[in-house]
C-alpha cells in the first residue's frame, strides 16, 4: 500500500510539446531555450527549429509549474502558441463540472466530465497566454466562465489556480 | 520623397516569398532583447568624403531587465575633429507597452527615450544623438510581423541642448528634429533550420528620414544591409546609407557605412 502511494506521488507530467510564436531567427530560439533551461524541474529541452516547437522532458518527482514555463517564454520576448503535455494519471476522477485535483493542482477539463482517467493522457493547456489571443477569445466566448477567463477559482474556500485542459 | 516611400512599400509588399526578420541594422525593433540577458556591441561607422575619410567607433552594452524593459549604454569615439578621441556617450531605454501575438503574426509597440552628450562642435541643424550632439530624444516604434513580412516604423522627436561654447559662429544651430523610419527585413538562409550552429543570413532595407520642423529642411536615406548570425548568439551587420533626397546642409551620417559585431549572453543577469 505504501509502495502504491509512492507511485501516486511520482511524476505527473512526463513531457510536453511547446509551440512558441514570434520566433524569427535561431538567436530568438536560442534565447528561449536558454530561458527554459533555467527551470529546475526541466531535464531537457529539444528544439524543432523549423516548426518552433520545444520538446520538454521533466525531472522525476519534480514539481512542475506550467505557469513558469509560460513566463520563461514570455521573458525571452515571445508567446505560447500551444502547450500539449503527457499527463500521468492514476485513477483520476473528474467530477460533473469537469474538475479534478492532483497533488494540489486543480485541473478543469473542457471536454471531459464524470470520468476516470488512468495512465498517460495527452492534453493541451487552453488557458490565457497558453494559446494565441484570438483562440483564447473564441474559447472564452464558448466557455462563458469566470474561472476560464481569469484562470482562477474558489476551491475548498481558497482562491486557486485552475488549469483548463483539453484532452487530445 | 513620397514616391520613394511608395516605391519602397511596393517593394516590401512584393517580397512575400522570403521569411521575415526584425533584427534591424540602422533602427531598433519594437521587440526587446530577452530578460536577464546582456548584449555587447562594437560598431564602426565611416564616411569617405567628409571631405577625407573619418570614422566613429561605438562600444555598446545592452541589458534586458524584464520582458518589457531594456537599455543600451554607448560611448562614442571618432577622429571627426582631428585626433581620435572620446566624444561622448548615450543612454537609451525602450519599453514595450503592447504585444498582440498570434500564430503567424505579431504586432508590438514600444516607447523609447535617449539622453546623449557630445563634445563635438555644432554647425548644422541636423541632430545625431549617436555621437554628434548633446540632447534628448523620445519616440515610438511599431513592429508588425505578418506571415513572412516584417515591417517596423519609428517616429522620434529630438531636442539638442543649447550649447553656446560649442556652437560654431555663423553656422546653423541645432534645436529640434523629427525623425522617422520604415524598415523591412528578410531571412534568406537557412531555408530549413536543423540546429543552432547553422549560420543565418538576413537582408534588410530601411528608409531613414529626418525633418527640421522649424526650417522644413529634410532628408531621406535608403539603407540596405546584410547580416550574419553565427552560433545563434553572435551577430555581424554590414550596411550603407545613401542619401536619396534632401536639403539639410552639413548633415551627419551622410553616405555612411556601418559595420557591427554583437555578442549575446543569455540569462546571465541574476
Amino acid at each position: 500500500m505504501l509502495f502504491f502511494a509512492a507511485q501516486v506521488s511520482a511524476q505527473k507530467i512526463t513531457s510536453a510539446d511547446l509551440q512558441v510564436n514570434g520566433l524569427t531567427c535561431s538567436m530568438c530560439s536560442n534565447a528561449t531555450q536558454k530561458s527554459l533551461e533555467t527551470l529546475g524541474f526541466i531535464s531537457s529541452v529539444k528544439p524543432d527549429l523549423n516548426r518552433n516547437i520545444f520538446v520538454l522532458t521533466f525531472k522525476k518527482d519534480a514539481d512542475i509549474n506550467l505557469d513558469l514555463i509560460r513566463k520563461k517564454v514570455q521573458d525571452a520576448g515571445f508567446s505560447l502558441g500551444g502547450l500539449t503535455a503527457n499527463f500521468n494519471f492514476n485513477q483520476l476522477k473528474i467530477d460533473d463540472k469537469g474538475q479534478a485535483v492532483v497533488d494540489g493542482n486543480v485541473y478543469r477539463f473542457i471536454n471531459a466530465k464524470n470520468k476516470t482517467l488512468n495512465g498517460t493522457v495527452k492534453a493541451s493547456v487552453v488557458d490565457k497566454n497558453f494559446i494565441s489571443g484570438t483562440e483564447f477569445k473564441k474559447q472564452a466566448a464558448t466557455a462563458n466562465s469566470d474561472a476560464y477567463t481569469s484562470g482562477t477559482g474558489i476551491v475548498n474556500g481558497k482562491k486557486t489556480r485552475i488549469y483548463h485542459l483539453s484532452i487530445s | 520623397m513620397k514616391k520613394i516611400f511608395l516605391l519602397a512599400l511596393i517593394l516590401f509588399g512584393a517580397k512575400l516569398n522570403a521569411f521575415s526578420q526584425e533584427l534591424y541594422v540602422f533602427t531598433e525593433p519594437a521587440s526587446n532583447m530577452p530578460t536577464k540577458s546582456i548584449g555587447v556591441r562594437i560598431t564602426n561607422e565611416g564616411m569617405f568624403n567628409y571631405p577625407g575619410y573619418v570614422s566613429r567607433t561605438i562600444p555598446e552594452v545592452m541589458f534586458g531587465f524584464n520582458k518589457n524593459l531594456m537599455a543600451h549604454a554607448q560611448a562614442f569615439l571618432s577622429d571627426m575633429d582631428g585626433k581620435y578621441r572620446l566624444e561622448g556617450g548615450s543612454l537609451y531605454a525602450k519599453y514595450r507597452f503592447l504585444s498582440v501575438d498570434d500564430t503567424h503574426s505579431h504586432f508590438r509597440a514600444s516607447a523609447f527615450g535617449r539622453l546623449s552628450t557630445s563634445k563635438r562642435p555644432t554647425y548644422t541643424r541636423d541632430i545625431n544623438l549617436e555621437g554628434d550632439n548633446s540632447g534628448l530624444q523620445g519616440g515610438l516604434i511599431f513592429t508588425q510581423l505578418l506571415h513572412k513580412l516584417a515591417l517596423s516604423a519609428t517616429l522620434g522627436y529630438a531636442h539638442a541642448f543649447d550649447n553656446q561654447s560649442r556652437q560654431v559662429a555663423g553656422m546653423p544651430r541645432p534645436n529640434n528634429m523629427l525623425s522617422y523610419s520604415l524598415s523591412s527585413g528578410y531571412l534568406v538562409l537557412p531555408v530549413a533550420y536543423t540546429d543552432y550552429k547553422q549560420p543565418n543570413f538576413n537582408v534588410y532595407l530601411e528608409l531613414l528620414g529626418k525633418t527640421d520642423p522649424s526650417s522644413g529642411q529634410s532628408y531621406l536615406d535608403i539603407a540596405p544591409a546584410i547580416q550574419m548570425i553565427l552560433n545563434s548568439k553572435t551577430r555581424i551587420d554590414l550596411g550603407y546609407r545613401f542619401q536619396a533626397t534632401g536639403n539639410l546642409e552639413g548633415r551627419y551620417t551622410k553616405n555612411m557605412y556601418l559595420l557591427r559585431a554583437e555578442f549575446n549572453f543569455f540569462n546571465i543577469l541574476k
